[in-house]
């Protein structure tokens, strides 16, 4: 096995670094963030690029590639939901330049002589607030409805610029035929994957600005990046994000290739960014010093976007006991 | 991004499995174990010599050295069968993996002939020496002082941490041969066979155990050594230094990632902390395993870099000695008796069988403090990795 990326794929993560530099800086997110300003051109640059129909699992490479850098712009749009959330439960439902997401749980489906009725509520469903479509997972199969049956209300999150909604199916009508033939179990691995890349992006992020605060920071007529208890701190963001960064991408290859440990590699990734959003988060915090703990430092909105992922879709600790379990009855 | 290596690599480990199915020594021919890291009992000789002789010891090297040319990949594939056998290509591995390797780099041909091949066939065996007692991280601050008198080197001072000096046949031997030189410009390599008049070798025993004696002091007094020992040029040993340790960083990795797989295999968690402990140590697995692979393939490029394998090392060690602490832990005071069966029973590496959970938790250190404490792996990875300012 050979894990490192081919000539395709490092031009395509250039290409992509480019295109967020000019579109997504840090002073749209501010402005998304400060005063509310609209993300919806930045999706339909995102929609021109083509960059919505990565959604092949044999593209599973070229999407993390794109999640992991729109992680590091700590991207405003719904293109995490619209991928990851939504495109593997629901494929070719939606037109390019739709938005989606997915009601994972907490929704029935009763069945009667018109077709098929859902009833029931999720919380913290992402970007469920701005979804053209929904899939709903219920026992009974996957179903594709419109985001605007639901009744959905947004609710306030300290990432100041993700979208976090709660959404309630108050009996919404569907047709016999709005089942869809999907089985929801390997959806569940591009979502996490998905989230994982995103918390990977946003701690490169943390990274990239504590190193080059600790390298212009004087103190005691030094850089305080040349302190000894500095430096190692660093390195071990640095090592957790390397760790957690092979994981999230060895979960988007075994998609790709559809590989049996799929499912546990998907947990890793998850688990392993949430280790990594812990070190790098506390350690960059620390690093920064007071100037980290401003609203005016740009800092905030990676830190933000990292712990805000390690909350969604269970924890490190969660996918620890998962990994354990299904690791163990693989090998002994 | 691939998950499979290709046609041609999984072709030349299915060669070397069949070699190793049809020759791996029987259980009733290695009842004899090996003392000390160049303690090579007579088995061990002649399993090493039949890999050295079917060109299988070393495939990277040429075939009068034990080898068939095999690219990076194909030598890593190699390994990776040993290891899934627990079988050793030598018990020797310093003399295998350092010493005659360095030669091979860096010395003449009649120091090839005459040492490297020995060594790889397991005629003779070999320890380094490096370390002092006041040049541990600082290495190159050794003080170990030879001086040219005719056409001998005649030299004085002390090594210590010398794994296996007490049963090896030569000291792979750092010294300093210009005093008034910058410190990293002042050092050579001599051959210093442990039989000549004037080298003591004093070993001790670990932390381990009092009879765990793989440890050596060795003093050297007056002893005089032919001018031909001297290994690449004089005054240029920090190069000879960083390349021999550079012979074995690209795959030290794979070490590591052995030790976790054993501890995959032999811990068992107890309770939900324990299975907590175990989900971290398979992430941990993985990700060596991964990141060792994106090392190699630029390996295979040709491109060398030392900083990131810094971070292979660190992870890696680190990685078996908080598993080990937590395998420990899980086993509860059945962990207290020493020495315990802690591993299934395996005839080609029966150390692994009869370490206790604590033992295993005491030699995860070595991996955090030999080759570069973590301390100094951080403060490279910081510099040349991460471009912060040297203090």
């Amino acid at each position: 096995m050979l894990f490192e990326f081919d000539s395709d794929q490092r031009l395509w993560q250039k290409t992509a670094r480019e295109v967020l530099t000019r579109e997504c800086p840090p002073e749209l997110v501010r402005a998304v963030a400060d005063d509310g300003a609209d993300p919806a051109p930045l999706w339909r640059t995102y929609t021109g690029l083509g960059w919505t129909e990565l959604v092949e699992p044999s593209e599973a490479v070229e999407l993390a590639i794109l999640l992991e850098e729109l992680g590091r712009a700590v991207d405003p749009t719904p293109f995490l939901a619209t991928t990851t959330w939504f495109a593997p439960l629901a494929p070719g439902v939606a037109e390019p330049g739709q938005t989606g997401s997915a009601v994972l749980d907490g929704v029935t489906a009763h069945r009667d002589r018109d077709g098929w009725v859902l009833h029931g509520s999720a919380r913290h469903v992402l970007d469920g607030d701005r979804a053209d479509w929904l899939a709903v997972v219920t026992e009974a199969g996957v179903f594709a409805i419109p985001g605007s049956e639901a009744v959905v209300t947004r609710l306030p999150v300290f990432d100041p610029t993700l979208h976090v909604a709660s959404v309630t199916l108050p009996g919404v009508r569907v047709a016999a035929d709005a089942r869809l033939a999907v089985d929801p179990r390997p959806a569940r691995d591009l979502a996490l994957t998905g989230l994982a890349l995103t918390i990977v992006g946003a701690c490169r992020r943390i990274l990239d600005l504590t190193l080059d605060h600790i390298r212009a920071r004087e103190q005691f007529g030094a850089p305080i990046g040349s302190f000894q208890a500095v430096k190692h701190k660093a390195v071990d963001m640095h090592v957790a994000l390397e760790r957690a960064r092979a994981l999230a991408y060895f979960g988007a290859l075994t998609i790709a290739a559809d590989d049996p440990r799929r499912r546990r590699a998907a947990s890793m990734a998850k688990a392993a960014a949430g280790e990594c959003q812990s070190v790098v988060v506390r350690n960059g915090l620390q690093l920064f010093g007071g100037m980290g703990f401003t609203w005016e430092n740009d800092l905030q909105f990676a830190l933000k976007r990292a712990v805000a992922g390690e909350l969604l879709l269970g924890g490190a600790a969660e996918h620890r006991a998962l990994i354990a379990e299904e690791y163990r009855a693989a090998h002994i | 991004m691939q998950l499979t290596f290709d046609a041609d690599v999984e072709s030349f480990r299915a060669e070397f499995a069949a070699f190793l199915d049809a020759n791996l020594p029987t259980e009733a021919e290695t009842t004899e174990r090996a003392y000390s890291s160049a303690h090579v009992p007579d088995w061990a000789r002649r399993w090493q010599r039949l890999l050295f002789d079917s060109g299988w010891l070393l495939p990277g090297n040429t075939p009068e050295f034990g080898g068939r040319g095999a690219s990076i990949v194909e030598q890593y594939v190699h390994l990776e069968e040993l290891s899934r056998r627990r079988i050793y290509h030598s018990f020797n591995p310093q003399g295998l993996g350092i010493i005659a390797a360095s030669l091979l780099s860096f010395g003449s041909e009649e120091q090839k002939r005459r040492w490297a091949v020995p060594i790889l066939r397991a005629e003779i065996t070999a320890a380094l020496g490096m370390s002092e007692p006041g040049a541990g991280s600082d290495l190159a601050s050794l003080r170990t002082r030879a001086v040219l008198d005719g056409d001998h080197f005649v030299v004085n001072g002390q090594k210590i941490w010398t794994s296996g000096a007490h049963d090896a046949d030569v000291l792979l031997t750092f010294v300093r041969t210009d005093p008034d030189a910058p410190k990293h410009k002042g050092i050579s390599v001599l051959l210093i066979p442990t039989d000549t008049p004037g080298v003591t070798r004093r070993p001790f025993g670990s932390v381990v155990d009092r009879d765990d004696v793989d440890f050596n002091e060795v003093f050297f007094d007056d002893v005089r050594v032919p001018a031909e020992n001297l290994v690449g040029a004089l005054n240029n040993g920090w190069h000879v230094a960083n390349g021999s340790l550079g012979h074995e960083r690209t795959l030290l990795w794979l070490s590591f990632a052995e030790r976790l797989e054993d501890l995959a295999r032999d811990f068992h968690p107890s309770d939900v902390l324990g299975a907590d402990a175990y989900a971290r140590l398979v992430m941990d697995l993985q990700a060596l395993r991964l990141l060792g692979s994106a090392a190699l393939a630029r390996a295979a490029r040709g491109e060398q870099d030392v900083a990131a394998l810094s971070v292979l090392k660190l992870l890696g060690s680190e990685a078996v000695q908080k598993a080990s602490e937590q395998a420990m832990e899980s086993a509860g005071a059945d962990a207290l008796v020493h020495p315990v069966v802690a591993a299934p029973y395996a005839h080609l590496s029966l150390e692994a069988f009869s370490s206790g959970w604590f033992e295993r938790y005491l030699r995860s250190f070595s991996g955090t403090i030999a080759g570069g404490t973590s301390e100094i792996q951080r403060t490279i990875i910081a510099e040349r990795v991460l471009g912060l300012p040297r203090s």
